[in-house]
């Protein structure tokens, strides 16, 4: 399913983007398949929103084509089944929910009635409330309901679940992969790991405007198949990043948490400097811990590259 | 077949979105209260209670008061209002979505001209009741140079409002609003400012609308119609320049 190109609804191909003197994205290679959630990781700065920018048409490829259901995505054609939730994402302050909601919906010619909308976004209740008068993530579930009013084949969703209670986070996610398990493609780009976790067929990894890693959430971290050791000890923190195998260590309350790919190695060499080590825990990264990893290695080989 | 299935009727779009644009308005009586009701105000207070109750002088505020009355809603409602919607992220989202380009536009004019028409029936109501008697052509003419108004200043409201953030489109309009009433004598005749501030009123849509108006009005030498309209029209590109270019800075 995952490399059918049959059903790619949306590609980059050769996108190249610069801001200035700035190259984010040069010969960009991107392609999103239909029912899939696709979540676009990366640090700051890495080219995420510029990639999901140029898909969306919001930004302009200096080079390169992109193409949008087979179209330009300037073209209203590619825009009409397009649902987007932007990450700065005002309302119309004087108008209710439901009236911004079913303004909103009326650009498209499939949308759905906007009573349905607005109980997919949890939204029922707060129907007949000003836009000016939500809380943050109330005004987020209104945008979320904006993008999915007309039933679209692509659903970009940038930071959707920023000032959410973890009830309404988990009930968005169950909305978003209904839409894609019913063939919706969605590109979600976000922070939160878990969020990417739970919700993603497959994880791009972006740093410095390359994908450092392309694949489903459990391979990239089979991937990476890194381990977390805890430890407590009276040595500094800076004795064990030398270790064999280390990637990361951090100090957590009393504890270190050391992130290695060679665990034996790694705990045979911290009992040779502290054979006075206590409190072990050892368990498999986090998918956070993974990414880390992921582009703290690519950072190191880019460096290598360039020296 | 899947095209017609996809995009809704140009029509109803702009038919709803203009709707949105006045209940907006609307229910932010703090913004429309005083730019409908500054007009018919400034109007009563200087034409009628100050003007000892000429017909004459009623008559020609009421043509110079009408063109006046368009300026509030127009700069503030274009200026403020899109680049309020702009700094929010409400315009890029619906330039991503398939609504018509034009749509948003058409729907701000539809809002400026509404609201537009509540200050001339006020003020035509009071210009009536101080002594302004009209043949219904001249009626007609007056309110066809008013709506007319309307362009010029949208487009130089848009202008303004695609360059610059909210509070700096609220400042600017707000001297151009000045401005325009004071020195394109809207207020009072520019025979009354010193002679070289009076060349600027040349440069301004408010003083040919307001010469045009009076002419409507039977208060001027209608002959002389093209030294106004004449520049009024090449203001008016020039304010369309501004305002595409505005608007074209805003795609990446």
């Amino acid at each position: 399913m995952l490399s059918n190109h049959s059903s790619t609804i949306a590609a980059l191909e050769g996108a190249t983007k610069a801001y200035g003197a700035h190259r984010v994205l040069e010969g960009f290679d991107f392609a999103l398949e239909a029912g899939t959630v696709t979540a676009l990781l990366g640090p700051n700065g890495a080219g995420k929103s510029t990639v999901a920018g140029l898909l969306t048409g919001r930004l302009r490829a200096d080079a390169g084509t992109v193409n949008l259901f087979g179209r330009d995505p300037s073209d209203q054609l590619a825009r009409a089944r397009m649902g987007i939730m932007l990450q700065a994402g005002g309302l119309p302050e004087t108008l209710t929910v439901a009236e911004a909601v079913d303004l909103h919906a009326g650009y498209f010619a499939r949308r759905l009635p906007t009573a349905a909308v607005l109980e997919q976004a949890g939204l029922t209740a707060l129907a007949s409330r000003r836009c000016d008068q939500l809380s943050g993530g109330e005004a987020r579930k209104v945008q979320f309901a904006m993008a999915i009013a007309g039933s679209p084949d692509l659903l970009v969703l940038d930071e959707p679940t920023t000032g959410f209670d973890p009830e309404s986070r988990r009930a968005m996610w169950d909305v978003v992969r209904a839409k894609a398990d019913a063939g919706t493609a969605v590109l979600l780009a976000t922070h939160h790991m878990d969020e990417a976790e739970a919700l993603a067929d497959r994880i791009v990894v972006i740093a410095g405007g390359r994908i450092i890693a392309d694949d489903a959430p459990a391979a990239i971290k089979a991937q990476v198949a890194a381990t977390v050791i805890r430890l407590r000890t009276r040595l500094p923190a800076d004795r064990f990043r030398a270790l064999p195998g280390v990637a990361k260590v951090e100090t957590v309350g009393a504890d270190l948490s050391v992130l290695t790919t060679a665990p034996r190695a790694s705990l045979e060499a911290a009992f040779a400097i502290d054979p006075a080590l206590q409190h072990f825990e050892v368990t498999g990264a986090s998918l956070e811990d993974a990414l880390a990893n992921l582009v703290q290695s690519n950072r190191t080989t880019a460096l290598k590259e360039a020296a | 077949m899947m095209t017609t299935a996809l995009i809704a009727p140009a029509p109803a779009v702009y038919a709803r979105e203009s709707w949105a644009e006045i209940v907006k308005s609307a229910r932010m009586p703090q913004f429309i209260i005083p730019t409908i009701a500054l007009p018919p105000a400034f109007y009563a207070l200087f034409a009628l209670a100050m003007g000892q109750g000429s017909a004459e002088g009623a008559t020609r505020a009421l043509a110079t008061f009408g063109v006046f009355a368009v300026m509030g809603p127009a700069l503030f409602g274009f200026g403020a209002n899109i680049a309020a919607e702009r700094e929010s992220g409400q315009l890029e989202l619906k330039r991503l979505s398939p609504m018509p380009a034009g749509a948003q536009i058409a729907a701000k004019l539809a809002a400026t001209t509404a609201f537009s028409m509540v200050a001339f029936v006020l003020l035509y109501t009071l210009g009536i009741a101080g002594g302004v008697a009209l043949t219904p052509a001249q009626w007609v003419m007056l309110a066809g140079v008013h709506t007319l108004a309307i362009i010029p200043f949208a487009l130089i409201g848009l202008g303004i409002g695609y360059r610059l953030g909210q509070k700096g489109a609220i400042a600017i309009a707000n001297i151009v609003f000045l401005a325009m009433a004071v020195l394109g004598g809207l207020w009072m005749p520019i025979a009354v400012l010193p002679e070289a501030m009076q060349t600027i009123a040349w440069a301004l849509p408010s003083y040919h609308l307001g010469e045009m108006a009076l002419m409507a009005a039977g208060q001027r030498e209608a002959a002389n119609l093209w030294l106004h309209a004449g520049p009024l029209t090449l203001i008016t590109i020039a304010a369309a320049v501004f305002a595409r270019t505005g608007e074209r800075a805003q795609a990446r």
